[in-house]
C-alpha cells in the first residue's frame, strides 16, 4: 500500500490533463472521464493545495454519480488523498464506505488498515512529543525548585 | 538455509482486458489464494514477493493494472521503467483474445525499456468453453517475440511458472537490468534443464 500512497504523478501528465479540463471548462461543460483523470492527477501530486483540489473534483464527481461502481473508484481515490494529506481519520470514513457498495474489497481493507497503523504511529509519535514537553517542563521546574532549595543552604 | 542476498528488483506488470484474471493470477502467485468473487481492481494495486530462479534471488515489484476503460488514462503511467510484462487473456473469452493487439500497442507507446520481455498467459484453462485454442495463444505469442504459457489461478496450473519464466529471460537479457551484487549466476541451458512442469515457449 505504501508504494500506492506515495507514487507521485509525472508533472507531464498533470500538465497535459490539466490543460484538457481548463479546455473543457471554457467551452462550459467538463466531462466525467476529463474530470476523473485530472483528479488522479491532482491527488498524487506533491502539492497540498493540488491534493485537495483533486479530492474536490472526486467529491463532486461522487454527488453527481448513480453508478456504485463509479462510486466506489471515487470513494477509493478520494481515500488516497485523505492518506496522503495525513488526514486519516477522514480517509477511513472513504474506506468505509466503499465497503459498503462492496463488502470486504481487498484494497479498501489494505487502505484502511495502512491509514489505522500510520493513525496509531503518528498519534504514538505525537504523545511522544507532549511526554517529551511534560518530561522537560518538569525538568525545569525540578531544576529550578533544586535551585531555590539550594540557595538558602547557602 | 543460507541467507541469500537479493542481486536486482525487477518492475513486473500485468496487463490485459477487464475480467481476465489478473488479480487472481498476482494473488495466487504472491499469496496463493484465490478468491471466485474477485473486485475488479480500482486503479492499480500493488505488491511484492522475492523469487530465486536458477540461484539468483530477485525482488519484485508488481504492478496490477486495472482492466477497465475508466483507468486506461492512468494506467500507462505505471508502464515506465518496468523490465517484465505479462500480458493476460482468458481462454474463454475471444474477445479479450482479440484485444491483445491493443495491448501491446499501448505497451509499445508508454513502456521505456524496449527490450522488456513480455509474457502471454491464457488464463481460465480450468473452464470447459475454450474460445481460444492453445495455438492461437502460442502463434500470436511467437508472432509477437512473447513468452506463453497458459494457466489457471483457480487450479494453480501454470501460475508460478509464468513468473518464474519471465524473471529468468530478464536476467538473461544483458543491459535491461542492474546488480549491485556479485553473485549472479548465469547460466546457458535451454528450456530442457528447467522443471518439467514449465512449458512456456518463446
Amino acid at each position: 500500500m505504501e508504494s500506492i500512497i506515495q507514487d507521485n504523478v509525472d508533472p507531464i501528465d498533470l500538465k497535459n490533463y490539466e490543460a484538457l479540463y481548463n479546455e473543457q471548462s471554457r467551452r462550459g461543460h467538463v466531462n466525467e472521464k476529463t474530470q476523473f483523470d485530472y483528479a488522479l492527477c491532482l491527488v498524487r501530486s506533491r502539492y497540498i493545495r493540488d491534493m485537495e483540489k483533486g479530492i474536490a473534483l472526486l467529491e463532486d464527481l461522487l454527488r453527481n454519480t448513480k453508478d456504485e461502481m463509479s462510486k466506489r473508484d471515487y470513494l477509493f481515490y478520494i481515500a488516497v488523498g485523505f492518506v496522503r494529506l495525513k488526514e486519516y481519520g477522514r480517509a477511513i470514513e472513504y474506506t468505509e464506505a466503499i465497503c459498503k457498495i462492496e463488502p470486504g474489497n481487498r484494497q479498501a481493507k489494505q487502505l484502511e488498515s495502512y491509514a489505522k497503523g500510520k493513525m496509531n504511529t503518528d498519534g504514538l509519535i505525537g504523545m511522544a512529543i507532549v511526554g517529551g514537553a511534560v518530561l522537560a517542563v518538569g525538568g525545569i521546574i525540578g531544576a529550578t525548585v533544586a535551585a531555590f532549595k539550594k540557595k538558602p543552604k547557602k | 538455509m543460507e541467507e541469500q542476498e537479493i542481486i536486482t528488483t525487477l518492475k513486473i506488470l500485468i496487463i490485459g482486458e477487464s475480467g481476465v484474471g489478473k488479480s487472481s493470477l498476482l494473488l495466487r502467485f504472491t499469496e496463493d489464494t484465490f478468491d471466485p468473487e474477485q473486485a475488479a481492481t480500482i486503479g492499480v494495486d500493488f505488491k511484492v514477493k522475492t523469487l530465486t530462479v536458477e540461484g539468483n534471488k530477485t525482488k519484485l515489484a508488481i504492478w496490477d493494472t486495472a482492466g477497465q476503460e475508466r483507468f486506461r488514462t492512468l494506467t500507462p503511467s505505471y508502464y515506465r521503467g518496468a523490465q517484465g510484462v505479462i500480458l493476460v487473456y482468458d481462454v474463454s473469452s475471444k474477445q479479450s483474445f482479440n484485444k491483445l493487439d491493443a495491448w501491446l500497442n499501448e505497451l509499445e507507446t508508454f513502456s521505456t525499456k524496449h527490450d522488456m520481455v513480455k509474457m502471454l498467459v491464457g488464463n481460465k484453462i480450468d473452464r470447459a468453453n475454450h474460445e481460444v485454442t492453445k495455438d492461437e495463444g502460442l502463434k500470436f505469442a511467437r508472432k509477437h517475440h512473447m513468452l506463453f504459457i497458459e494457466a489457471s489461478a483457480k487450479t494453480n496450473d501454470g501460475v508460478q511458472c509464468a513468473f518464474e519464466e519471465l524473471v529468468e529471460k530478464i536476467i538473461q537479457t544483458p543491459g535491461l537490468w542492474e546488480t549491485s551484487s556479485k553473485n549472479l549466476t548465469l547460466s546457458n541451458h535451454g528450456p530442457e534443464g528447467q522443471g518439467q512442469s514449465c512449458y512456456c515457449v518463446l
